[in-house]
C-alpha cells in the first residue's frame, strides 16, 4: 500500500510538471500585455477575459466553427464506414489479392505529402470541388483510409470467427454478418478511429488553407492562424486564439478518452 | 516537353474519372454535402467575385481601401483572404503551378523570391498592367521592383525604408539628444546605451527575415556609394559578395555582437520578442524595416513612443545611403476567370487617394504624392536620402530565390560562431550563381 | 488458431467469392474483394494516384510554376549526392528520428507502467498525458516556441533557473524540437503500451509472485513480452513520425539557426516553394518515401518475428 502511495506521489508530480507549458498557454491568454512582460510565469492577477473576446470576434470563429464541424463529421463517417468494410475483406481474405492490397494501404502511411501535391490539386480543381466542403471531404477519407484500415485489420484479425461463422450459416451473407454482428464488436477500436481521425481532420491547417482559402469556407485553424498572423507580438491574444482552436478537439476527447485506449488494448491482441 | 504538356491534359481526364467514380462512391456511403457556388446575388443582381489572397500584412491597407471599392463598384466583390507569409507562399505556388490561383494575389517585388514579380510574370502568370494610367508614374530607381521586360507587372503603393526604429524614453533617460549621422557615432551611442543599462540593439533572428535586415542597412554605404552600378556588375560576373563592400557590413554586424550590443541569444529570439523589447523600454532600438512600425506602435504604451532615424553605414556623412524598397504588392492572375475586372480593381488602387490611404496604414512613402500625401513623421528623416542616396532592398536584384534564404542561413551562422565571414560569403556567391 | 481449418476455401469449388455477385452468394469463407472497393477507389484517387503522377516531375526541372519543363533524367537525384545541405539534413533527420523513437517510447513505457498500476488518479493522470496528442502540431510548436524563449525570466528558463538559448543555439536547437516532439506523444506511446499491458493476464503475475520473482524479474520476464505487439507497434509509428516530422520543425526553427534543424522534410519544402525547384524537390521527396518505406519494413519483419520467438 506504501509502495502505492509513493509512486502515487511521483506519477502526480510528473504530471504537474507536464502540464507546465498548459500552464503557460492558459495563464499567458488570461494576462494582459503587462503583467505578459513584467510577471510571466506568475498566476494572472487579476485576470482578465478581454483577449478571449477579442480573438473570438477578431478571428470570426463561429462559422469556421460549423465549417470544421461538418467536414469532420461526415469524414469520420465515411472513415469508418469505408475503412471498417475494407478491413473486414482484408483481415478476412485469405488470399494474396487480400495481403496485396493490405500492403497497398499500408504503403499510404509512408508516403511524404509533398509528392502528390499538384496531381492531387489538379484533381481536386478538375472535379470542380475547391472551396467545397465535398473536397475536404474526399481528401481526408482518402488520406487518412491507410491509418484507418491499418487499425481496423489489426482489430479484426484478433476478434473471435465464430460469431460471424454463425451467423452466417444461419444463412446470412457476409454482408449482413459484417452490419449485424462484427461491426457491434468494433465499437472499441471505432472509439479509437473516431478520435485519432478527428485529432488530424480537426488539426489539419494546410490543406484547407490551399483548398478552401478565400472561399468562405474556412476551418478553425485556417482562422485561429489567419488571425494569429496578424497579432504574432500579443502573445496573450494569440494564445486565447490557440486556446480557442483547441477546444472542441480537447471536449471531444474528453468524451470519447476511455474508448481510446480500450481500442488500442483489443486492437493489439492479434 | 510538349510531350508531358500533352500527357499533362489526359491525366486530367483521367483525374476526372478517378475522382468522379471516388466522389460518388463517398456521396454514396456517406451523406453527401453539396458543393456551394461562389456566385452570390446582391440586390438581385449577380455580382462578380474577386478572390485575393495575401499575407497578413496586407490586411490592414486592404481594409483600408476595400469600403470605397465596394461603393464605387457594387456589381463586383472582392473576397480577400490572408495568411502567414509561409503559407500562403506555399498555397500560392500550388495554385499556380496547377493553373488555378486567385484572381489577384500577393506578389514580391522585383527578383529573388518565389513569390517575386520577375519569377511569376516570367512564367507567364501575371497580367500586364502597363496601360494603367499609375504605372506611368513609378519613379525610375524603382521599375525594375515593378517591371520585367519594360511591362509593368505589379502594384504596389511606395516603398519602406530600413533603418533603426528607436524609443524615444530610452533615449532620453540615456541622455541621447541627437540620433547619429556616422558609424563611429553610432558606436558611441550604443556604448552610451549600454552604460546606461539598456540593451542597445534587440535583435530578433530567429525569424529569418529579420536576419538580413542590419547587412540590408548598411550594404547601401558600403557597396553602392562606392559603386551605384554593383547590381549590374555583379549580373554580369564582374563583381561577387567575397571581394565588396558586402565583407565590410558582415564585418560591422558582427562588431556590433562583440562589443556587446545585442540583447543575449539574438538566435533564439523571434521578431515578437524584439518587438517587445524595443516597445517596453527594455531595449533602445531594432534595426527594421519601416512597414513594420504599426507593429511597435501597437505593443507600447503610447505610439508616439517611437521613431526612426537612417543608420549611418560610413563615418562621413555624405557618403551614408539608406536602403528604400518597393513595399510588398499584388498582381492579377493573367489565367483566372476575371482577368479584366482583377484589372479594374488594380487600376482603382492606382488612383492617388488609395495609394495614400494604402501607404497610410503601412507606414510607407507613396509612390507618387499630392496634397493628400502623409508620410509617417518616424520616416521623415529618410526623405532627403529617397532622392539619389537609395537602393532597393538587395534580394529584389538577385537573379535566383536562393541567395535570399542563404543570406538568412549564414547571418545566423555567423551570430552563433558556427562560420566565418569568408565562409559566409563564400555561400552567397554559390547561391547566386546557381 | 483451430478456426483456420474451418475457414479456408475449399480448393475444389471454383472460387464464387471473387465474383462480383460474391456479396449474396458466400459461404463461410472469405468475404468479397467489393468490402474494400469503395475504399481503394477513395484512397487511389486521392493518394496513389496523384503520388504516381507526382513522381513524373522527378525527374523534370520545373520550377512548379508556369510550362516550362524538360526532362532531365536522373540529374535531380545525382544533384542530391552533391547538396551538402541536403545531405546534412539526412543526419540531421536521423538524429533527430533517434532521440524521438528513444524518449519517446522510453517516457512512454515508464508512464503506462506507472498508470497502469493501481493508483486513486489514474484515471485523470490518462487524460492529462494523453491530452497534448489531441492538439495541432503546429498549435503546440507556436507554445513551445514561447515556453522555450530564451529569457531567464520567462518560460522553461524562468522556471528552471536556466540560461538556455533552447532554439537558438545551434548545438540544443534539433534536441529541444524532440523534447517538444516527446511531450506531445509521449502521451500516445503510453496509451498503446497501456494497452498492451492490460492484456498481460494477471495471473502470470501472481504465479511469478509465488517464485519469488522481484518486481525488475516480473518485468523482464513476465510484461515485457507479452508487450511485444506494443512495442512494435510503438516503434513503427514513431520512427515513421519522426523521419517525415515537418510541421514541428518549420513552425519552431523553419530548419535554423543556420543549418541546424535542417531535416529532409524541410528540405524537400524549401525546393518546391521558396528556391522554387519543385522537380528536385520530388526527387527528394521520392528518396524519403522510399527511405521510410525500407526503414520500416525492415523495422517490422525484424519486430514481428521476435514477436513470434517470444
Amino acid at each position: 500500500m506504501r509502495r502505492t502511495f509513493v509512486l502515487e506521489i511521483v506519477m502526480v508530480a510528473v504530471a504537474v510538471a507536464f502540464m507546465f507549458p498548459v500552464y503557460i498557454l492558459i495563464s499567458l491568454s488570461l494576462k494582459d500585455p503587462a503583467q505578459i512582460s513584467q510577471t510571466p510565469l506568475a498566476l494572472p492577477a487579476p485576470p482578465t477575459l478581454d483577449n478571449f473576446g477579442k480573438a473570438w470576434s477578431a478571428a470570426a470563429l463561429g462559422p469556421s466553427l460549423v465549417n470544421s464541424t461538418v467536414i469532420t463529421v461526415v469524414s469520420l463517417v465515411a472513415l469508418v464506414a469505408l475503412g471498417s468494410f475494407a478491413a473486414y475483406f482484408l483481415a478476412r481474405a485469405h488470399s494474396r489479392l487480400g495481403y496485396g492490397l493490405y500492403i497497398l494501404f499500408l504503403l499510404g502511411i509512408v508516403l511524404p505529402f509533398q509528392l502528390g501535391m499538384i496531381p492531387l490539386y489538379e484533381l481536386v480543381n478538375d472535379l470542380g470541388l475547391l472551396g467545397t466542403h465535398t473536397g475536404m471531404i474526399l481528401f481526408y477519407t482518402g488520406i487518412q483510409l491507410p491509418f484507418t484500415v491499418f487499425l481496423y485489420t489489426g482489430f479484426i484479425r484478433a476478434l473471435p470467427r465464430d460469431y460471424a461463422s454463425a451467423a452466417q450459416i444461419d444463412g446470412a451473407s457476409h454482408l449482413t454478418a459484417f452490419t449485424r454482428v462484427v461491426f457491434p464488436l468494433l465499437r472499441p477500436i471505432t472509439g479509437t478511429v473516431l478520435i485519432l481521425n478527428a485529432v488530424f481532420v480537426w488539426n489539419d491547417f494546410f490543406t484547407p488553407l490551399l483548398y478552401l482559402g478565400g472561399s468562405g469556407f474556412e476551418t478553425v485553424p485556417v482562422s485561429v492562424f489567419a488571425f494569429v498572423g496578424q497579432y504574432v507580438s500579443d502573445h496573450g491574444l494569440v494564445f486565447a486564439g490557440l486556446v480557442l482552436g483547441a477546444l472542441p478537439i480537447v471536449l471531444i476527447f474528453l468524451l470519447l478518452q476511455r474508448y481510446v485506449i480500450k481500442g488500442f488494448s483489443s486492437g493489439l491482441k492479434g | 516537353m510538349t510531350d508531358l504538356r500533352n500527357a499533362r491534359v489526359s491525366r486530367a481526364q483521367f483525374f476526372r474519372m478517378m475522382g468522379g467514380l471516388a466522389a460518388a462512391a463517398v456521396a454514396t456511403t456517406a451523406c453527401s454535402t453539396r458543393p456551394q457556388t461562389t456566385t452570390t446575388t446582391t440586390g438581385g443582381q449577380s455580382a462578380t467575385e474577386l478572390k485575393f489572397v495575401g499575407v497578413s500584412d496586407q490586411k490592414a491597407p486592404m481594409d483600408a481601401v476595400l469600403a470605397g471599392y465596394q461603393q464605387a463598384k457594387p456589381s463586383v466583390r472582392l473576397t480577400p483572404s490572408y495568411a502567414p507569409t509561409d503559407q500562403v507562399q506555399t498555397s500560392l505556388r500550388t495554385q499556380l503551378g496547377a493553373g488555378n490561383a486567385p484572381d489577384l494575389h500577393v506578389v514580391y517585388p522585383g527578383n529573388g523570391s518565389a513569390m517575386s514579380m520577375s519569377q511569376i510574370a516570367g512564367a507567364g502568370l501575371l497580367a500586364d498592367l502597363s496601360a494603367q494610367a499609375w504605372a506611368a508614374t513609378i519613379p525610375t530607381g524603382f521599375k525594375p521592383a515593378f517591371q520585367l521586360d519594360g511591362k509593368t507587372y505589379m502594384y504596389s503603393a511606395g516603398s519602406s525604408v530600413i533603418g533603426a526604429v528607436y524609443n524615444k524614453k530610452v533615449f532620453e533617460k540615456a541622455g541621447v539628444e541627437q540620433p547619429p549621422t556616422t558609424w563611429s557615432e553610432f558606436l558611441a551611442l550604443c556604448g552610451k546605451l549600454k552604460k546606461a543599462g539598456v540593451v542597445p540593439i534587440a535583435l530578433g533572428a530567429q525569424t529569418p527575415w529579420v536576419t538580413q535586415l542590419i547587412t540590408y542597412a548598411l550594404v547601401p554605404s558600403t557597396v553602392y556609394a562606392k559603386d551605384p552600378t554593383f547590381d549590374d556588375k555583379q549580373l554580369a560576373g564582374q563583381a561577387s559578395f567575397a571581394d565588396s563592400g558586402w565583407r565590410q557590413a558582415m564585418e560591422m554586424y558582427l562588431e556590433l555582437q562583440k562589443r556587446g550590443f545585442f540583447n543575449d541569444n539574438p538566435n533564439g529570439t523571434t521578431f515578437e520578442q524584439q518587438t517587445s523589447m524595443v516597445a517596453t523600454g527594455k531595449a533602445a532600438m531594432a534595426i527594421q524595416v519601416s512597414a513594420v512600425l504599426p507593429d511597435f506602435r501597437k505593443a507600447a504604451s503610447s505610439p508616439d513612443d517611437l521613431s526612426m532615424f537612417p543608420l549611418p553605414g560610413a563615418d562621413d556623412a555624405a557618403s551614408v545611403w539608406i536602403p528604400a524598397g518597393v513595399v510588398v504588392g499584388l498582381g492579377v492572375n493573367a489565367k483566372g476567370k476575371n482577368v479584366e475586372e482583377a484589372k479594374a480593381f488594380v487600376d482603382f488602387l492606382g488612383k492617388q487617394e488609395n495609394i495614400n490611404a494604402w501607404a497610410k496604414a503601412i507606414s510607407a512613402i507613396p509612390l507618387t504624392q499630392d496634397a493628400g500625401s502623409t508620410i509617417d513623421p518616424a520616416v521623415e528623416s529618410f526623405l532627403p536620402f529617397t532622392k539619389d542616396r537609395a537602393v532597393p532592398f538587395m534580394d529584389q536584384r538577385w537573379p535566383n530565390a536562393e541567395v535570399q534564404p542563404v543570406h538568412f542561413a549564414v547571418v545566423q551562422e555567423l551570430l552563433s560562431g558556427k562560420a566565418t565571414v569568408d565562409e559566409a560569403l563564400k555561400k552567397m556567391d554559390e547561391a547566386y550563381r546557381k | 488458431m483451430t478456426h483456420l481449418t474451418v475457414d479456408k476455401p475449399p480448393r475444389s469449388r471454383p472460387a464464387p467469392a471473387a465474383r462480383p455477385g460474391g456479396l449474396r452468394r458466400f459461404s463461410a469463407s472469405s468475404p468479397s474483394w467489393l468490402f474494400a472497393a469503395p475504399a481503394l477507389l477513395v484512397y487511389a484517387a486521392v493518394v496513389l494516384y496523384p503520388a504516381a503522377a507526382g513522381v513524373v516531375y522527378a525527374f523534370t526541372d520545373w520550377s512548379g510554376i508556369g510550362q516550362d519543363m524538360s526532362f532531365v533524367g536522373a540529374a535531380n537525384f545525382l544533384a542530391l549526392l552533391d547538396d551538402e545541405q541536403a545531405m546534412g539534413s539526412i543526419g540531421n533527420t536521423l538524429l533527430l528520428t533517434l532521440a524521438i523513437v528513444a524518449v519517446q517510447n522510453g517516457v512512454g513505457l515508464l508512464l503506462a507502467l506507472g498508470v497502469h498500476a493501481r493508483l486513486r488518479s489514474r484515471a485523470v493522470l490518462r487524460v492529462v498525458f494523453f491530452s497534448p496528442v489531441v492538439v495541432s502540431p503546429v498549435m503546440v510548436a507556436f507554445l513551445w516556441k514561447y515556453v522555450y524563449n530564451p529569457d531567464p525570466s520567462a518560460g522553461l528558463n524562468g522556471l528552471l533557473g536556466l540560461r538556455i538559448d533552447w532554439l537558438g543555439d545551434p548545438s540544443v536547437a534539433l534536441w529541444s524540437i524532440a523534447g517538444m516532439v516527446v511531450w506531445q506523444y509521449a502521451g500516445y506511446s503510453m496509451v498503446i503500451f497501456l494497452a498492451g499491458l492490460e492484456g498481460v493476464p494477471k495471473e502470470l503475475h501472481e504465479a511469478a509472485m509465488i517464485d519469488g520473482a522481484g518486481t525488475f524479474q516480473r518485468f523482464r520476464y513476465v510484461t515485457w513480452p507479452m508487450l511485444a505487439p506494443a512495442v512494435t507497434i510503438n516503434l513503427m509509428l514513431s520512427t515513421i513520425g519522426g523521419l517525415k516530422l515537418f510541421d514541428q520543425v518549420f513552425a519552431a526553427t523553419n530548419g535554423g539557426p543556420g543549418y541546424a534543424t535542417e531535416t529532409l522534410s524541410t528540405v524537400l519544402y524549401k525546393q518546391a516553394f521558396v528556391f522554387g525547384k519543385f522537380g528536385y524537390s520530388t526527387a527528394i521527396a521520392l528518396v524519403l518515401a522510399l527511405f521510410v518505406a525500407a526503414v520500416s519494413l525492415v523495422q517490422i519483419s525484424y519486430l514481428r518475428s521476435r514477436e513470434v520467438a517470444s
